[in-house]
């Protein structure tokens, strides 16, 4: 040790000893960092030029053009999939933003057994998406499930069959989704509402406002950095969500719970059409550039922002 | 003169000499070998496979068998994956158009000298044939035959309605499924929600209705078929059936039906020959249920044909290609194509195997006459709903069009027509 930091000073030879020592970080950062973004990057690329050939049972090379988009675009499945998208995403991200913070504010109430209920919300997140669409495809299914059950008990009208209902199908997969990762939702904004500063609440209280008032004033307005972060990550997870809906629904009944994720592997891998599967992978990157792109400008003003205050 | 016998002499004993390891191995000397892929890995289709492997060992052969379980499509991933990197299987499972379309990413073997030799051309069907040799060339061979439109009658239901003939035109069945209703049968049908299920249903009532517009629409593609009149009533029939089916059955397989339908709390199958396979290892007896052709308008057999084949990829190993040699000779072999179809509940597909000796049901006579009667009337056609019309990529934008359909009941038959035309101008 001693002896590192005496040669480290020596003259001459302290660039080769500087390196030396900074080696593991480099290795350690720089290797894993580029190798994925190699990866990364030239399979995008490589997808993005079979989207543009005739490809089918294997690729091969060749030049379209935009056919292979505009016949994707003009597909059902690829229409279906989009509403789908729009609504899935939104019902997802509102309801398991609503349910997370809910759970937050009632677990910051200072409770008792707060460690226990806090690991029952998260145990979903622990649990594979496969998993869950089965557990919930048997609990959803009128004939073994919840509706089976309410009949036993002996309340013979009750109907509770949306996996089975093509209008509401796409609703379980909602269900699904949210009691996977409402629990993650919950564990930031439970960080976000320790962190807030106890004064401003006693001084709130001193002002005279009620509990409400004083989440609804004070508290969650300094908790809107989170939600950002919240909607970004379950956004990402809602385009890309494949094995969830393939466990839960497989896209059914019918075709009335296509997502792109779906469409993509179908095309790929079911049909054999890879430059059509190519296409349908590059519009579903588009659309999560759609999210990415406004948050990471969102982060670059933020930064700007509190670097000249 | 003498010096050039010699060399002459010299040059054919070293022309032997080089000949003789060749035509050794060629004989055997080496232990033919085969690496097979295919979806069979359990219940019937399992045994069958497992069966033949056992024949191709009796006869000294390496048997290499990888299934790989589920759809089709998930043995075309791996075989997808083999060929790009070289390494294709000796002999793997593929059918219909989709031979044609693998053929050209690969070399495959010519089999026409032992196709030749056993005289099978003579004994297949001719539009079966043609699936097997899409350059001229025999490159695949069809293994067993099923049609997809055989109508299964459960015996108790029928008692339960007082109905004792098996329908023949649609109208008949439409009669006796609302029979069957008004005697107590919530859902007179048995059919399942898959997808190749709902192209089932589709594919029974179109070339029922007329097998003429069928083969012009579904397997030609031609406009005008693909708008007639005689695909809306398709649709329309296609409809009825669906509202017949229990709609708790969402997207499971018909085989979750088999016991109400053999209680008779279900009446009618629309489904292939392979049921008869499925039923039997469910232990159901061949008593319990009534086989007949699904229904035609005009009172001959329309025949839906789906045929399972192997396909043979180009290999260098002697041992592979000795091994891709017995492998042809036993799959056109008539005994193996017995012991194999009465495992499964298909029918072979050679014309001239027996059908009546024991070891056969009646449904597959049933099958096999009506075959034989639907070739002599033109009336054979190949299937939709299993990849035989088209290939993968236009069946699969069909299908879509087609089990929405059935699962969205606010859909009219004209405009299913309309969509049906469209994902198939789409998917070209």
């Amino acid at each position: 040790m001693t002896d590192v930091v005496s040669t480290a000073t020596r003259p001459g030879q302290s660039a080769t000893s500087e390196m030396l020592r900074r080696l593991p970080e480099f290795l350690m950062i720089w290797v894993p960092l580029l190798l994925s973004a190699a990866h990364l990057i030239t399979f995008s690329i490589w997808t993005i030029w079979i989207s543009f050939t005739p490809s089918t049972l294997v690729p091969v090379t060749g030049w379209v053009g935009l056919r292979n988009y505009t016949a994707v675009l003009a597909s059902r499945n690829w229409q279906i999939a989009f509403d789908n998208l729009l609504l899935f995403g939104t019902a997802f991200v509102l309801f398991s933003l609503v349910t997370g913070l809910l759970l937050a504010i009632l677990l910051d109430q200072r409770i008792r057994g707060e460690n226990v209920l806090r690991t029952i919300f998260l145990y979903p997140l622990a649990v594979s998406f496969v998993v869950t669409g089965t557990v919930w495809s048997w609990l959803l299914n009128p004939g073994i499930g919840i509706e089976k059950l309410v009949h036993d008990l002996g309340w013979i009208t009750f109907k509770f069959d949306w996996l089975v209902d093509r209008d509401m199908a796409i609703w379980t997969i909602v269900i699904a989704a949210i009691w996977q990762s409402s629990g993650f939702a919950m564990a930031l904004f439970l960080a976000g509402l320790r962190s807030v500063d106890a004064d401003i609440i006693k001084a709130a209280q001193i002002d005279g406002a009620g509990p409400v008032r004083t989440y609804w004033r004070v508290v969650l307005p300094t908790l809107w950095p989170i939600t950002i972060t919240v909607v970004v990550v379950q956004l990402q997870f809602a385009i890309s969500a494949f094995d969830l809906v393939r466990a839960l629904t497989n896209g059914g009944p019918g075709i009335a719970t296509q997502l792109p994720a779906l469409v993509v592997y179908d095309l790929m891998f079911q049909r054999s059409q890879l430059g059509r599967g190519a296409a349908a992978a590059v519009l579903m990157l588009l659309i999560l550039l759609a999210v990415l792109l406004p948050y990471a400008a969102w982060r670059y003003l933020r930064r700007r922002q509190s670097a000249h205050a | 003169m003498p010096i050039t016998t010699t060399r002459r002499r010299l040059l054919a004993g070293s022309a032997a000499a080089l000949a003789l390891p060749a035509f050794a191995r060629a004989q055997g000397a080496v232990k033919p070998r085969l690496t097979v892929i295919s979806q069979w890995s359990a219940g019937s289709d399992g045994a069958a496979i497992t069966a033949l492997g056992k024949k191709f060992e009796e006869k000294g052969g390496v048997w290499q068998h990888s299934p790989v379980p589920g759809f089709t499509t998930e043995m075309m991933n791996k075989l997808r994956a083999q060929i790009i990197a070289g390494d294709p299987p000796a002999c793997s499972q593929l059918k219909g158009p989709e031979i044609a379309a693998w053929s050209k990413i690969a070399p495959t073997v010519d089999l026409d000298a032992a196709v030749a030799a056993a005289g099978y051309e003579k004994v297949v069907a001719p539009d079966l044939a043609k699936l097997h040799k899409p350059a001229g060339k025999w490159i695949a061979l069809p293994l067993q035959i099923y049609s997809t439109n055989m109508l299964f009658l459960s015996k108790r239901a029928m008692d339960k309605a007082k109905a004792d003939k098996p329908p023949v035109t649609w109208a008949d069945f439409n009669a006796l499924a609302e029979k069957m209703k008004s005697a107590g049968m919530t859902y007179p049908l048995a059919n399942g929600g898959t997808r190749p299920d709902d192209g089932q249903k589709f594919e029974a009532s179109f070339a029922g209705i007329s097998p003429t517009a069928y083969r012009a629409a579904i397997m030609n593609l031609d406009k005008k078929a693909l708008e007639g009149p005689e695909i809306k009533a398709a649709f329309a029939q296609t409809r009825k059936i669906a509202d017949w089916c229990d709609p708790n059955v969402g997207a499971q397989p018909y085989a979750t039906n088999l016991k109400r339908f053999v209680d008779g709390d279900m009446g009618m199958l629309i489904m292939g020959g392979w049921a008869q396979g499925v039923l039997k290892n469910a232990g159901f007896k061949f008593d319990d249920y009534v086989i007949v052709p699904g229904p035609s308008d005009n009172g001959k057999p329309v025949f839906l044909l789906n045929a399972d084949a192997f396909i043979f990829w180009q290999r260098k190993e002697a041992d592979l290609q000795a091994g891709q040699m017995l492998m042809a000779q036993l799959v056109m072999d008539p005994t193996i194509q017995t012991m194999y179809s009465q495992i499964t509940g298909s029918i072979p597909v050679r014309t001239d195997v027996d059908l009546s000796g024991e070891g056969w049901s009646d449904g597959q006579r049933t099958t096999a006459a009506a075959l034989k009667n639907a070739v002599g009337n033109n009336q054979a056609v190949l299937s939709l709903a299993h990849n035989m019309a088209q290939e993968n990529g236009l069946t699969a934008a069909m299908i879509d069009v087609i089990t929405e359909y059935v699962k969205n009941k606010s859909i009219k038959p004209e405009q299913a027509v309309s969509r049906l035309a469209d994902a198939v101008e789409g998917a070209r």
